[in-house]
């Protein structure tokens, strides 16, 4: 029965196979491929990102590559029951941040499923105060809350928009200890909240990116919603892969100001904090290495060829293909980092 | 005029297309038109920015109007935004007026769509700096005067109060989510529902559960009897469709289509707020809206003409702040970023060409559906002379895709779909009624966020009454809605205990 | 100062919308018995279940048949959906048996022209849905 089905599915299907570079008899995976992303948003880096790379991984395994923007809760939820390797899930550093946060629904990412190769990073985390905010730079900030002012940061709880936030409290720990409790997070949920709050005056500093927020940083002064960037979380290095004209009219120079060392938000007393948000495959624990070695070949494959790199650049992502090991590897470093981060400030 | 010039055969070629494709998407139960656009937004892919706006635009304005479809033939709302359209749609469609019902809100959504066109066109600046005014407080109370209809809308004042909470309390269920600012935690369940009960439950499939299943269900147990479907197409001898049908309702399209386009506007108030409100104005404000809910030709139009009004109104912070007015519009970002163009509160300046070409293209879109439905109409009210064993299986099999497909793939939603199918029935046979229940479900998580962000923000209940003017204009419209549905009430009172005397 | 000040702990902040909706609904759940309790409970006596939720031409193997029929169309959808992962092809082999059967209980006549009908239907109305949706649109279908 099973096999009849199958003959008539192959001949609905209609998919006859055609010879490219990766699509042999032998290939681990046939049927659909399946990419599940942790975001319930089609409008976002998560989604642009995963549509890059799903087209590009379409063309070289000549197989149908779809991206379904099921949320994180469900897309793990997904990812546990398959292991067939027909399924994937492609998210970022909030899968480990959720669970150093101890958001509900993030295990341990590297104990529970297995972290594959890294492909994309998004530059753009950045942290804006009104423009005709008494601060001007985090170093005010830190002066502020250490005269004991009281500085409230618009973030949503729990991932990337708080990492920063923890970063800058933890600075001010070392440098000004017990001046940390005077730098307050406003939860909120998206971006246009964020910028709500701003407006309201519920917000000092809030959390937003390149992105969204360039334009606004160009409004006049007088304009109410005029803002002006304080800090990019990204490293030194991530930004200057930027194409040179940078986001909208402000140009990767420009945005250079931004970044450490320009803006020094300390780690340690030593080192800066950096955070750059990457993007990167999970698969299932049991999926097979065969496919995972599969994986990693494809994409290194993509990335030789170098088209997908001007796409990336196009939509103000950088390019970052690690392979699953050193994926790893680098992830848990960071990981590691943060916790200890989160950690000091928390005691 | 300079940007016609650009414009290419494919651009309106494009149009027709989507607002083609987004009218089927809009009449499938369960399918919106925010699936539309985001299904087709590989295909701009390969299009430059002018027609793949043209394409999405397109979609946009056919999804939106083809939820009226199934909301007036079947009683099932094809996208939230069309509920209240089958409180007047259904029972003209039943008195064998589908046809005419159709085409009222066929005018209905092309003046709601022109007119929102027209104010992004003028006015979005102003308006979206007039919208950054309304913070967590005034975004509450906005939502508290949507919820207040609930009180008008129900037979029977307290079962239909009882039933909007209900509603409220069903959608509450799951994680208090962070990324609309809550502490994503879950309440409202016991520690075995978790695994499935997590993300809660999902408004689309409960709504096709409620509407679709739960009808099918009902017929099921009277034994799907065989006449109805064809009593239905009776159409002779019935009042004919003209446009005479609009004369003294201008005030309500403009009130209505300026509704639509305002919520719209509103970041995450949500679409489906806007025809509710629409349709409750025009209860409480016409001279006579006795007949509303029983297939009254006003109803339709304020539903249809403000949930139009939408599209137009959600474009205005999309292009002017850079921020989604609603879902749909949120894929469009997408759109955007793609083609390397920046949206945000430069945007309209920096592209002006853009600009134009897009409020064109909405515009066209409009006429374009009008043109596609008033000649389809004829053949698509025809589906309600579907045998009953034949359109039964299907419209499930839909609503399953639909379910299916909103989250893009997670079967719990389809087991949704079940369960509000079976308390549809459950609640038809208690004395639940239904639309209080879902109006109570798509505003419960708006309401607790906002309620809660004033308190959280301000710590002090008195802020809603003292935050601004707008506050207290918000608050005047409320009282007197709940005035009026008391008013309403007493009057239905006393007439029913004058019938029983004569 | 005044009595209307308040603070929501973050950690606790899920909670206290919730609470006041199930207050709310508890109360006006009990303002529901006490209206119609009494209404109910004499109708219950005169006519029992029936009369009560007006069930007196219920059919029991369309209504029963329905649900099972429907909670089997999901189940096996997802199972053998899971036999050939994302390809939606649990949608369009278990919704051609199940649009057969739902119009098998639900036609009056069964009549040569009554069956093929619904046979063609079954067969061809899966097949666009798949192929429109799942192949075209590639949204994905179990």
């Amino acid at each position: 029965m099973k096999k009849t089905i199958l003959a008539l599915s192959v001949a609905l299907a209609g998919s006859a196979v055609t010879s490219t570079a990766m699509a042999q008899d032998d290939a681990p995976i046939d049927g659909n491929l399946r990419i599940v992303i942790g975001s319930t948003s089609t409008g976002g880096d998560t989604y642009q990102n995963s549509e890059i790379v799903a087209q590009e991984l379409s063309d070289k395994l000549d197989m149908n590559v779809k991206v379904d923007a099921v949320g994180a809760t469900e897309a793990f939820k997904t990812l546990e029951r398959n292991d067939d390797g027909n399924t994937m899930m492609i998210f970022h550093d909030m899968s480990y941040l959720g669970h150093l946060y101890g958001v509900r629904g993030y295990d341990n990412v590297f104990e529970e499923f297995n972290v594959g190769p890294s492909i994309a990073i998004n530059p753009g985390n950045a942290y804006l105060v009104p423009k005709d905010s008494p601060y001007d730079s985090f170093d005010d900030i830190k002066e502020a809350v250490a005269d004991g002012e009281r500085v409230r940061v618009s973030i949503q709880p729990g991932g990337v928009s708080e990492i920063g936030f923890s970063a800058m409290k933890n600075a001010i720990r070392i440098e000004h200890p017990g001046a940390e409790e005077n730098l307050v997070a406003v939860n909120s949920g998206s971006q246009s909240d964020k910028n709500q709050q701003m407006f309201d005056g519920l917000a000092d500093v809030i959390n937003g990116s390149v992105q969204s927020n360039e334009q606004f940083t160009r409004l006049e002064e007088d304009d109410q919603k005029a803002m002006k960037f304080i800090w990019l979380t990204a490293r030194e290095d991530t930004i200057k892969q930027t194409l040179e004209e940078g986001m909208g009219e402000t140009t990767r120079e420009e945005l250079l100001e931004y970044t450490e060392p320009n803006v020094t938000v300390t780690q340690d007393g030593e080192k800066n904090f950096t955070f750059d948000k990457e993007f990167f495959f999970i698969y299932n624990k049991d999926m097979d290495q065969e496919i995972v070695d599969y994986m990693d070949e494809a994409l290194a494959d993509i990335y030789d060829e170098g088209e997908i790199q001007e796409t990336q650049k196009q939509s103000f992502f950088i390019p970052n293909f690690k392979p699953s090991d050193e994926s790893r590897e680098d992830l848990k470093q960071k990981m590691n980092e943060y916790k200890e981060i989160i950690e000091s400030i928390d005691s | 005029m300079e940007f016609l010039s650009a414009l290419s055969p494919l651009f309106f070629l494009l149009i027709a297309f989507g607002v083609l494709v987004g009218i089927i998407f809009g009449s499938i139960p369960g399918m919106t038109a925010t699936m539309a656009v985001a299904v087709c937004l590989p295909l701009t892919y390969a299009l430059d920015l002018t027609n793949g706006l043209a394409l999405l635009l397109g979609l946009y304005v056919g999804g939106i109007t083809g939820g009226m479809v199934p909301a007036i033939l079947l009683k099932i709302p094809g996208t939230p935004s069309s509920i209240t359209t089958t409180f007047d749609g259904y029972p003209m469609a039943k008195n064998g007026e589908g046809e005419r019902a159709l085409k009222i809100g066929i005018v209905a959504s092309l003046f709601g769509g022109v007119f929102s066109a027209i104010l992004l066109f003028l006015f979005a600046p102003v308006l979206s700096d007039f919208a950054i005014k309304f913070s967590y407080v005034e975004k509450f109370l906005i939502i508290f005067l949507a919820l207040t209809v609930i009180a008008s809308l129900s037979g029977n004042m307290l079962m239909g109060i009882f039933s909007g909470i209900l509603g409220v309390w069903l959608s509450l269920i799951g994680t208090y989510d962070i990324s609309d600012g809550g502490n994503g935690e879950i309440r409202l369940m016991f520690d075995f529902m978790e695994p499935y009960l997590e993300s809660g439950f999902s408004l689309l499939p409960v709504l096709i559960g409620l509407f679709g299943l739960g009808t099918v269900l009902i017929e099921a147990e009277k034994g799907v009897k065989k006449e109805i479907s064809s009593q239905s197409l009776k159409m002779s001898g019935q009042a004919q469709f003209s446009m005479s049908v609009f004369k003294g309702k201008l005030t309500n399209l403009i009130r209505s289509s300026s509704i639509g386009t305002f919520v719209g506007m509103l970041p995450g108030v949500g679409g489906s707020a806007a025809s509710v409100l629409a349709y409750t104005q025009e209860k409480n404000f016409s001279r006579d809206s006795s007949q509303m809910g029983k297939g009254a030709p006003q109803g339709i139009v304020a539903s249809e003409s403000s949930n139009n009004g939408l599209t137009g109104g959600a474009l205005i912070p999309l292009l002017s702040l850079g921020i989604p007015g609603d879902s749909t519009t949120a894929i469009l970002i997408g759109a955007f970023t793609l083609q390397g163009i920046q949206v945000g509160p430069l945007f309209i300046g920096d592209n002006l060409d853009t600009w134009y070409t897009m409020v064109f293209a909405l515009l066209v879109a409009n006429f374009v559906m009008f043109a596609i439905m008033f000649f389809a109409i004829k053949h698509i009210a025809k589906v309600v002379a579907v045998p009953k064993y034949i359109l039964y299986p299907i419209i499930i099999m839909m609503c399953v895709v639909g379910a299916y497909a909103i989250n893009y793939g997670i079967m719990f939603d389809v087991w949704t779909l079940f369960m509000f199918g079976i308390f549809g029935y459950v609640a038809h046979k208690v004395g639940i009624e239904i639309p209080p229940l879902i109006i109570g479900f798509i505003l419960g998580g708006s309401a607790e966020i906002y309620f809660v962000k004033s308190l959280e923000s301000y710590g002090d209940f008195m802020i809603f009454f003292t935050k601004s003017p707008i506050a207290m204009f918000l608050w005047g419209l409320i009282f007197m809605s709940i005035a009026f549905s008391i008013y309403l009430h007493i009057k239905g009172r006393r007439q029913q205990s004058s019938e029983a005397e004569t | 100062m005044s009595m209307f000040e308040i603070t929501i702990p973050f950690d606790q902040s899920h909670l206290f919308f919730p609470r006041i909706i199930t207050w709310l609904l508890g109360g006006l759940f009990v303002l529901v018995l006490m209206k119609y309790a009494r209404p109910i409970m004499s109708k219950y006596r005169s006519g029992g279940m029936t009369e009560l939720l007006d069930l007196e031409e219920f059919h029991k193997f369309k209504f029963f048949g329905t649900i099972v029929l429907v909670a089997l169309y999901f189940i096996m959808m997802d199972v053998v959906g899971s036999w050939f992962p994302n390809m939606g092809f649990g949608f369009l082999f278990v919704s051609m048996p199940f649009i057969f059967l739902m119009g098998m209980m639900y036609v009056h006549e069964i009549t040569k022209a009554t069956v093929t009908k619904i046979v063609i239907v079954s067969l061809v109305s899966p097949l666009l849905a798949w192929f429109v949706l799942a192949r075209l649109f590639d949204i994905t279908l179990p």
